[in-house]
């Protein structure tokens, strides 16, 4: 059971209230951060912690629970934002996100921040682990669904489609992997450094259920990762985001991967996201 | 400071200055043009950049084949991706195939500090030793990068470059000459050797002057060729005391300080060796670079209070 269980509109306000984490984080950061890719995946994020997964605060332990990977490990801030909201570790910690030998480091460490799953930072990595235990799931008859959540540029590394060899040959249909298809990567559009597309033919091609959904809509997010169905292939949803989204001189720049709000943006951001 | 340099940017000078030159020198990068910091190679020519994405493996495999088809192939990303994602393309590709592939491990070492151990790479020098025939260099300043640039770019082969990710200032003058393989000498001092890589290097020299303060005389050794190396130059210069102590932000296995205990074991110099760096087992820490530095002693201060101790530790022993 997830413990929060929000309404479309309560998840709304969330995602808001996220993004407006999300901007003092970055703002607070002394190393920088990547806001455009925070901002990029909070409908989905928050859609999976406040009513998706099979997950709490207090199930860290139990081998039931569902799991969630954020394989684009650069937009931990957007990931330890939502984990604050949802109470995994005290909202506290977050003006000390990249300060030295804080809670919060500069990708996510296991060791270091209750409620991340996996140490990630160097794409590539999540769906492979997750192919991993979404197989042991599977053989242990466990009711635990797998969330990976990757970039689209990220997905030009060969692990991915190694791993969904595997995961199509195991029939893993407990693995949901989830593509924050931004059409952005580090330097640029995907379209221009590594194309992509069409993606969808490709997961087809790999074995997997494709859907899509508009990834900056919890609504749309919602109602395609619960109209998943466990048919015997593991599941891909193609989530269509603007890197930045939210912010209107952020959403869609490049620039953006790797910058953080400073002076007036902070201000002007928080005031575009405002509940009002 | 002002002489500072970013061995990146100094790089890109190198490169286009080669293409002038008339070299058919090809730069592949995976994704990250900001990395490499090569716009102004691409303001040049245009058509030259090879970009696959962010894609290690194919880095390195599509280096290795524009090398065999007889270009000068030169990858450009961060030093933790090449080194553990294009493991074997770089052990296989390059190095079994002795292609003449340059490999820019950029941002090396704890340089991405904050950004935790996915992006530190502190085993590169034992990697690129464990495979054969690459020739491994970590420049500690401009001058001397650039000359190991000029240097690989014109040596036919593989190699490996190990770039700090901050702007360094100068430790040498204009008459400085790079030679491959030979160890080089910033400090002449008769009570303690240091041995020191890369940026670190710095830290060495700062502690070397803090301790003449003190009225206490250090050696400082710039070890910047790992492979090829002078074995015989750099014991000569180990040989000098009965205290020597490596510096390297890398782990102590397999780095600079393996290299100096095989060499007084080979070379029968009796000495204490303390080594500093990454320990046995260890991580660097997710921090900036005073931070880290501070916490693993390759700080000019951790430096300092090694040199004293053994140092006071010689005294209580006499
Ligand atoms: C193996 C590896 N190579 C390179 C990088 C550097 N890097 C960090 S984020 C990024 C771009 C990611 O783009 P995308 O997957 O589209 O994610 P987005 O930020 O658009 O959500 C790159 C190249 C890395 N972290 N790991
Ligand atoms: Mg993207």
């Amino acid at each position: 059971m997830n413990p929060f269980k929000l309404e479309v509109e309560e998840l709304e306000r969330k995602a808001r209230s996220v993004r407006r984490k999300i901007i003092k984080l970055n703002a607070n950061s002394p190393a920088g951060g990547h806001t455009g890719a925070d901002l990029s995946q909070v409908e989905i994020v928050t859609a999976l912690y406040f009513r998706i997964l099979n997950c709490a605060p207090d199930r860290l332990t139990d081998d039931t629970r569902d799991i969630y990977i954020q394989s684009k490990g650069h937009a931990v801030g957007g990931y330890y934002c939502c984990l604050a909201e949802a109470g995994y570790f005290p909202e506290a910690w977050l003006p000390t996100y990249q300060h030295n030998d804080s809670h919060l480091p500069g990708h996510p460490v296991r060791q270091k921040t209750p409620g991340v799953e996996l140490n990630t930072g160097a794409l590539g990595h999540g769906l492979p682990v997750a192919v991993g235990l979404a197989l042991a799931a599977k053989r242990d008859a466990s009711p635990r669904k797998v969330y990976v959540l990757t970039g689209d540029g990220e997905l030009a590394e060969g692990s991915n489609w190694e791993a969904a060899l595997v995961a199509a040959h195991y029939k893993l249909d407990n693995l949901i992997v989830i593509n924050d298809k931004n059409n952005l990567q580090l330097a640029g559009s995907t379209e221009s450094i590594m194309k992509t597309d069409p993606l969808d033919k490709k997961w087809q091609a790999f074995g997997f259920n494709v859907t899509q959904c508009d990834g900056n809509n919890v609504a749309s997010v919602v109602e395609t990762l619960e109209g998943l169905k466990a048919e015997g292939k593991p599941n891909v949803v193609i989530a269509n985001t603007i890197k930045g989204a939210g912010v209107s001189f952020i959403a869609g720049r490049p620039e953006w991967h790797h910058r953080v709000p400073k002076g007036d943006e902070v201000e002007l951001a928080l005031k575009e996201l405002s509940d009002v | 400071m002002s002489n500072s340099e970013h061995f990146a940017n100094i790089m890109v000078q190198c490169f286009i200055d080669a293409v002038q030159n008339g070299v058919d020198l090809v730069p592949v990068v995976a994704d990250s043009t900001s990395t490499a910091k090569i716009k102004p190679f691409v303001d040049a020519f245009p058509d030259r950049l090879v970009n696959v994405g962010i894609a290690e493996q194919v880095l390195v495999g599509t280096a290795a084949g524009l090398a065999l088809a007889g270009k000068v192939a030169v990858t450009c990303n961060a030093a933790p991706f090449l080194i553990s994602r294009a493991n074997e393309q770089v052990k296989v590709d390059v190095c079994y195939n002795n292609t003449n592939v340059k490999l820019f491990g950029l941002n090396s070492g704890a340089s991405y500090g904050p950004l935790a151990s996915t992006h530190h790479s502190i085993d590169d020098i034992s990697v690129m030793r464990g495979f054969g025939n690459i020739r491994i260099f970590a420049p500690s300043c401009p001058r001397e990068c650039k000359q190991i640039i000029d240097y690989v770019i014109a040596e036919e082969g593989p190699a490996y470059i190990r770039m700090d990710g901050k702007a360094l200032p100068e430790l040498h003058d204009e008459n400085y000459q790079f030679v491959a393989g030979e160890p080089s000498l910033l400090r002449s001092g008769k009570q303690v050797v240091i041995c020191a890589l890369g940026s670190v290097v710095h830290e060495a020299v700062a502690a070397s002057d803090i301790l003449k303060e003190q009225g206490i005389d250090v050696s400082v050794v710039n070890v910047s060729s790992i492979r090829p190396l002078n074995k015989q130059a750099l014991a000569k210069m180990l040989g000098e005391t009965k205290h020597i102590i490596s510096v390297e932000e890398h782990n102590i296995n397999g780095g600079l300080g393996s290299v100096v205990a095989e060499i007084m074991a080979e070379q029968g110099i009796v000495a204490k060796l303390v080594r500093l760096g990454i320990e046995d087992g260890g991580y660097a820490a997710a921090g900036d670079r005073p931070y880290t530095r501070k916490m693993l002693s390759i700080d000019s201060m951790g430096i300092v209070a090694v040199c004293q101790q053994l140092l006071q530790s010689e005294i209580l022993n006499a």
